[in-house]
This record gives structure tokens, C-alpha cells and sequence, in this order.
């Protein structure tokens, strides 16, 4: 459609509003049509509109005049928290609140979307098997589904896994797929290599999806493995949605208290970084092995 | 966890000798579902010396055994055996540090002190030293601002200035209380660069003549002024540039000094009115002391009590030179631990490459082979942006590469690395190699080039060995 066509069908609608058309009406209106289609017509701009996600909140202060907002920026470094933000009426400024926003939906997205199978088998190289959870509903709602094994995946795993390893190796996606991605293949590797620096035989390592921490206690006893670690991703929060944990015990069974448990968590790259977190992991897995226990029963 | 390591600290300087020791407190800050992250807690000052004279055979000679004779006594006096101490650092400081035998005293005291660290002390060390006994460093945290700490002593002062907790800057003066000497009334003695300072600003001064107080008022003021200038507060003068311990550096001109502290010998005459004898100690301490008080640029600036004065240097080597390494780090026990070994710095620019990074560490080996032979050597640098675990093993094989030489011969491969990446590394290492080899990595220690390190005994459950970095000894 062009102006003279628009300009038409404005004078049309204006005739059958009992509006009179005179002449200088008619001036005045083109000029205003033509002005509007000057403004709306599409201009195209180089560049990228800023990604908020990139921002850094330990760095990010935006109170209006502050009286010590350098002190405020210190404190800010030592700890990632939304503080001075500043506010906008009774609210959130516009970007603060789309950071919030941006924060809460990379949780969401970490926690309800299945993990991309392709990058565990090609990626990682590992071969998958799943728990009783059909789907991520129940996985969600049925954490007891999440620690069992179908009966299929055992029958696979008495298949394809070494028996009896000194320690047996699982990455699962837990709580966040993203986490498993974004670790997996530093901390993985590095745990390997820190056990080889030991002289320490590793398992068959392979990923369990839908898994909860306590399938590490049914894999352990099928396979007969004096240390069994399961890496997983940690429940996101809104700082980061990429934290995994290493959960690990000596001759885990089914049933056996918490406290036999040891963990490492925060591994991510604003945490404990993944390679040298599977490095420390490995020599705790050492420690296991030379004092034939693990969680509470172990020193460090 | 909570752990207590004994540090001894022993400052010979120009005038005074003293010992302290003290207990630092080594604690796990992480919680038990982290990866550990130990840190020293608190450092407390548990046994000080009396100050001593410093004994000298001649005006440029310590006396090496009378030196031990006081550090055996103080050693007796505190109840402390030498095996009990695991860190510390004895530092030959002020003047004292040009005279001839600061080696062979050094080497002295080591032996008879145990197993201890031992450390020697460039100007620039002590600056630092002494600012962080006298609590500048924490003074400048507290405060949010800039505080130079002024190490008045007998033979130098030493500045290092601190802006909020970070070391910003160090320089080291010919200026103190005893460049000037006075016996019985007379003159005794005069360094050669005050005689100048003196000579410049039309006062006659000449070795034997009775001490006119007028005249050495003047020249203290004088000398407060250097000091004002030293600080960037007063234009500096055309003698200024001399004043400088062996030609050294003066201070950066940022950041701009809010405050100071004075520590040093001549520091409490900085803080108090002095009474009575104005050359009770021999020479001109008092009137410079009172002179720094009243010089009208220095006054201008917030003055801030010292947490030491006279043992602000001591208690710095006692309390302050010990740092700990990361806590995830890879080491063999059995090597250690190991004293005086020289960096090899592999510069910023060399490591963004790793074959320019295996190239420099391996031009640079030969230099730290004297005659031929492989001795111990620390290959350090920072490792920044090379956390993933693809990165590290390819660091690790260019290490492989440039250290052949090290890996070859029976001493140990130590790496010190700044990023937190030293197990991971030292596994890779390991690993890669496929051969028994003793490989000593540890991260979190920042160096420099030309710098030296000791590496103590583990502690804490053996996660993290203390650590000494020296710089060169005696600047020269």
C-alpha cells in the first residue's frame, strides 16, 4: 500500500464520518500520513541488542547517587547476590528485573528439558540406560522412580560394564541438563586421569537419564564396585543453573544412611572449576580406597 | 580443622637486632560439601625479644658470632627448640645489608636455626615487611584509602605504600637516625650521602667538631623534607634523585598518599615529644624523629598509630612472610621440603603461545645450571585462561617439552602456577610422563622473575604446603 492509496482510504473513512474534506483539511492530513509512513517504514541497524544474561551481578550496581557505592561495589565482589540494584518506584529497574527473569527461565530450561542424548554418546562416548521415570513429570514427581533402574538398563549394564571395578564412574542429569553439558566433559576426563596418576582402575563409565543421587547405590551393588561416583546436576537456583555435584561412597548399598555419602558440590566455572575439582575428586576417591570407608566414617 | 604452624622472624639491621615468634592459625574457610580452601586466620605475636645493639667487628662487618650467640639465647629465653619452628625468616635489613658478611651470617644462622625457612631481605622486601608489622596494609583496608608506611631505622627508610589492602608501591631512602653519630659530644661519624644532602644546603659538618644542635636541627629538617619528597607531597630537589638506596626507584606518583604510619627506631619520636638528652643514643634519632613530626607537608597528611614501631620489621618477617599455597595441589611428599630455589619466570607474553611457552622455559633452563649442571629450579607463570581440562593437558605436554632437561635428571619438576589449576595439572603431568617421576606442583603463589622459593612441610592434613617467596637479595 503507498500514501496515495492510504490517503484514499483515510478520506473515504473521513467522508462517512460527516467529516468535509476541504482543501486545507486535506493538506494537513497528507502531510500527517506521509509523516506516520516516514516513521514506521522498516530501518535496518548493524548490530546486536546486549545480551542480559552476560551481565556479571558481582560487578553490577545501580543505586541513583549513592554515598559510598565504591564500598558497596567491594562487598558486591566477594559474593553473587542481587543487591544494590537500585529500584525504580516501589519496583525493580527495567533490567534487573529482565536479568531476574532471564535467570529464572535458564533454571527452568535446565530442569525441564531432556538432555540431548547425541552429546552423551558423542561428546562424553558414553552409552545411556534410564530409570523407572518415563518422562520428566514423573522424574519430577516421583523421586523414588529416579533412584531405580529398569529392568531392562540392568540388563545392559551386566552387559556392557566391567565387573567389579575399584570405581565405578555415572554422570546422570539430575536436576539440570544443563549442568551435565556445561561440566561434564572437563570434570569427567580429569577425574580419570587424576585416578591414573594413582594407578587406580576405572569401571565402564556410562550416563543414567532421570536419575536421582540414590541410583548410585543400586549401579554400585550390580556391579560390585568398591567406589562408585555419580556425577549429577545440582536442583538450579537463580545465580547459576550449570552447578553439578560429585556424590561418592565406598561399597555403596540400597537402603544405607546418607551420612556414608561424601560430596563435591559447586562445580561449575564460577565455582570450583571442573578439571581441578575432578582432580581433588579423585584423590578423595584415593583416600576411600586406602581407608575403606567413606562419608562420615572418613576423615580427611 | 584448625592448625597452629610456629614462625620465627630474625631482623638484623643497621643498629638493632631482634627475634620474635609467632603462632599462625591455619584454618579450612570451605565447608565440608567444597572443596577445601585453607587459609591463615590469625597470626599472633607470641614471644618478643629484647632489642639488641647489632654486634659489629667493624664499622662494615657484623659479628657473625655474637649474632648466633643472641639468637641461641633467645631460643632459650622463649623455651622454644629450633625443630619446633616450621616457618620464619631471618633478614639482614637497613645498611647493615651492604656489609660484607651478610652472606656468611645468614648462612650461620641457618644452620644452627633447625629446619626452618630463611629468608634475605632486598630494600624492597622490607618495605613491605615492615608496613605490614606496622598494620599499614590493614590501616588502608579499615580506612578505604591510600597509606604509605614509613620504615625510619637507623641506616634507610623504607616506604611501601598500600591502597586499600594492595601493595601499590616501595622505595628505600638514605635516611636515618644514625647516618650521623655522635660521641661524647662529638661528631663521630657521617655517611657520605647525608654529608652531601648537608654540604648542598650550606652546612659545614666535619668528622671530630663538637655537634651544634642549631645545625643538626637543620640538617634533620632537611632530611624530613627527602622523605616529603619521597612521597610526591613536596617538588622534589636536584639532591633528591641521589637519596635512593643503590640507585633505586622512587615511589610511583599514583596513587596519591592520604595517610601514613611511622615504624622504625626513629618512629616513636615521630608520635611523642621527646625530653632530656637529645643524643642519648648516639646519634641524631630524636631530632629526626621530632623533625618528621614537625615538617609541614608530612604534617598535612592523616597520621595513623602504628600496630609496631621499632619492631615493625621483625614482626613482619615473623608474621608476614609465610603464605600458603592453593589448597588442591599435587607434590611428593619426600622431596620436601625444599629451601632457596630459583624461578624461572616465563613471561605473560611467552605463555599466551605454548610453543613460545616451552621454547622460553627451555633458552631460559641453561642459565640456572651453573657449570653445567642441572640444580633445583622453580618453573613458574601464571596459567590464566587455561582451566579446561583439554587446555591444562596441552600445557602440561608443552611443559613436558620445554623442561626435558629437568625431567631427565634425578631433581624434582616444580611448577608454580598463580591459577587454581595446580592438582589438575600436576596430574596431568604425572599421567603424560608414564614414568616415575617426582613432580612438585602447586597453584595460588604469585612470583617474579628472579625471585626465590622455599617449600615447607604439608600441613593441614597435607593439602597445602607453606611457602616463602623471596625477592633478590640485597637489590644489588
Amino acid at each position: 500500500m503507498d500514501a496515495k492509496d492510504l490517503r484514499q482510504i483515510i478520506e473515504q473513512v473521513l467522508c462517512e464520518m460527516n467529516i468535509t474534506g476541504d482543501s486545507g483539511q486535506t493538506g494537513s492530513l497528507t502531510s500527517a500520513v506521509q509523516s506516520a509512513l516516514g516513521k514506521s517504514s522498516t530501518v535496518v541497524e548493524e548490530g546486536f541488542i546486549p545480551d542480559i544474561t552476560e551481565n556479571d551481578i558481582k560487578t553490577q550496581y545501580l543505586v541513583d547517587n549513592p554515598r559510598y557505592g565504591d564500598a558497596f561495589l567491594e562487598i558486591k565482589m566477594r559474593a553473587p547476590a542481587r543487591l544494590g540494584i537500585g529500584k525504580a518506584g516501589a519496583r525493580y529497574k527495567t533490567l534487573p528485573q529482565l536479568q531476574f527473569r532471564a535467570a529464572h527461565s535458564a533454571a527452568q530450561d535446565a530442569c525441564f528439558h531432556d538432555i540431548d542424548l547425541d552429546y552423551v554418546t558423542d561428546k562424553l562416548g558414553l552409552f545411556y540406560v534410564q530409570t523407572e521415570c518415563e518422562n520428566k513429570d514423573i522424574y519430577l514427581t516421583r523421586p523414588d522412580l529416579g533412584r531405580k533402574l529398569t529392568a531392562e538398563a540392568q540388563k545392559t549394564l551386566r552387559e556392557k560394564c566391567k565387573k567389579n571395578p575399584t570405581v565405578q564412574l555415572v554422570v546422570s542429569d539430575g536436576l539440570s541438563s544443563s549442568a551435565v553439558i556445561a561440566n561434564a566433559a572437563d570434570l569427567l576426563p580429569a577425574i580419570v586421569q587424576g585416578l591414573a596418576s594413582f594407578k587406580i582402575d576405572v569401571g565402564t563409565t556410562f550416563f543414567v537419564k532421570y536419575g536421582r543421587v540414590g541410583v548410585m547405590d543400586e549401579i554400585s551393588e550390580l556391579l560390585g564396585a568398591d567406589v562408585t561416583c555419580i556425577l549429577v546436576g545440582e536442583r538450579p537456583g537463580l545465580i547459576t543453573a550449570e552447578s553439578l555435584s560429585a556424590y561418592f561412597a565406598y561399597k555403596a548399598t540400597v537402603g544405607m544412611p546418607e551420612a556414608r555419602r561424601n560430596v563435591v558440590s559447586n562445580i561449575h566455572k564460577a565455582g570450583t572449576s571442573p578439571a581441578e575439582a575432578g582432580a581433588h575428586i579423585a584423590e578423595m576417591i584415593k583416600v576411600m580406597l586406602d581407608k575403606k570407608a567413606s562419608g562420615t566414617d572418613l576423615k580427611f | 580443622m584448625h592448625e597452629v604452624i610456629l614462625s620465627v622472624g630474625i631482623d638484623i639491621g643497621t643498629t638493632t637486632t631482634q627475634l620474635v615468634f609467632s603462632r599462625l592459625t591455619i584454618e579450612n574457610l570451605a565447608s565440608s560439601y567444597t572443596v577445601p580452601r585453607i587459609s591463615i586466620v590469625k597470626k599472633e605475636i607470641i614471644y618478643k625479644s629484647p632489642i639488641y645493639f647489632t654486634p659489629l667487628t667493624s664499622p662494615v662487618e657484623i659479628d657473625a658470632s655474637a649474632v648466633k650467640k643472641i639468637v641461641e639465647l633467645e631460643y632459650a629465653a622463649a623455651d622454644i627448640k629450633p625443630d619446633q619452628v616450621q616457618t620464619g625468616a631471618v633478614i639482614i635489613t637497613g645498611e647493615t645489608a651492604r656489609k660484607q658478611n651478610a652472606n656468611l651470617v645468614l648462612s650461620a644462622l641457618s644452620k644452627m636455626a633447625g629446619d626452618f625457612v630463611v629468608a634475605t631481605a632486598g630494600p624492597d622486601l622490607e618495605s613491605v615487611l615492615s608496613a605490614r608489622g606496622a598494620g599499614a596494609d590493614l590501616l588502608s583496608t579499615e580506612h578505604r584509602t591510600v597509606v604509605a608506611n614509613l620504615d625510619v631505622g637507623g641506616g634507610t627508610t623504607n616506604i611501601a605504600v598500600f591502597e586499600r589492602g594492595g601493595l601499590r608501591g616501595t622505595c628505600c631512602l638514605d635516611i636515618g637516625g644514625r647516618l650521623i653519630r655522635i660521641k661524647d659530644g662529638r661528631i663521630d661519624y657521617i655517611f657520605p650521602g647525608i654529608a652531601r644532602l648537608a654540604s648542598r644546603n650550606g652546612l659545614e659538618l666535619r668528622l671530630g667538631s663538637q655537634a651544634d644542635l642549631h645545625q643538626l636541627r637543620h640538617l634533620s629538617s632537611l632530611m624530613a623534607d627527602q622523605l616529603a619528597m619521597a612521597l610526591h607531597v613536596l617538588q622534589a630537589d636536584e639532591t633528591h634523585p641521589f637519596l635512593y638506596t643503590n640507585q633505586g626507584h622512587p615511589l610511583p606518583e599514583q596513587p596519591l598518599i592520604q595517610a601514613v604510619t611511622y615504624s622504625g627506631g626513629v618512629a616513636d619520636y615521630v608520635y611523642q615529644q621527646a625530653t632530656g638528652d637529645w643524643y642519648r643514643y648516639g646519634d641524631i634519632g630524636i631530632l629526626l624523629g621530632q623533625a618528621i613530626q614537625d615538617q609541614p607537608q608530612l604534617s598535612r597528611l592523616k597520621r595513623f598509630i602504628p600496630a609496631e614501631t621499632i619492631r615493625a620489621t621483625v614482626v613482619g618477617a615473623g608474621s608476614h612472610t609465610t603464605e600458603i599455597s592453593g589448597s588442591t595441589i599435587a607434590y611428593v611428599e619426600h622431596c620436601l621440603p625444599m629451601k632457596n630455589i630459583p624461578i624461572l619466570k616465563v613471561t605473560e607474553a611467552d605463555e599466551t603461545d605454548l610453543d613460545r611457552l616451552a621454547a622460553s622455559i627451555a633458552t631460559q633452563l641453561p642459565l640456572y645450571m651453573p657449570e653445567g649442571k642441572p640444580e633445583p629450579v622453580a618453573i613458574a607463570f601464571t596459567g590464566r585462561g587455561r582451566s579446561g581440562f583439554s587446555e591444562i593437558q596441552s600445557l602440561a605436554k608443552a611443559i613436558i617439552q620445554g623442561a626435558k632437561e629437568v625431567i631427565e635428571h634425578r631433581h624434582p619438576l616444580i611448577i608454580v602456577v598463580e591459577n587454581d589449576i595446580g592438582k589438575a595439572l600436576g596430574h596431568a603431568i604425572r599421567v603424560l610422563l608414564g614414568k616415575p617421576k617426582d613432580v612438585i606442583c602447586i597453584d595460588s603463589i604469585r612470583t617474579l622473575s628472579g625471585d626465590y622459593i622455599d617449600i615447607g612441610l604439608p600441613i593441614a592434613d597435607g593439602r597445602v604446603v607453606p611457602v616463602v617467596i623471596k625477592t633478590l637479595i640485597f637489590n644489588t
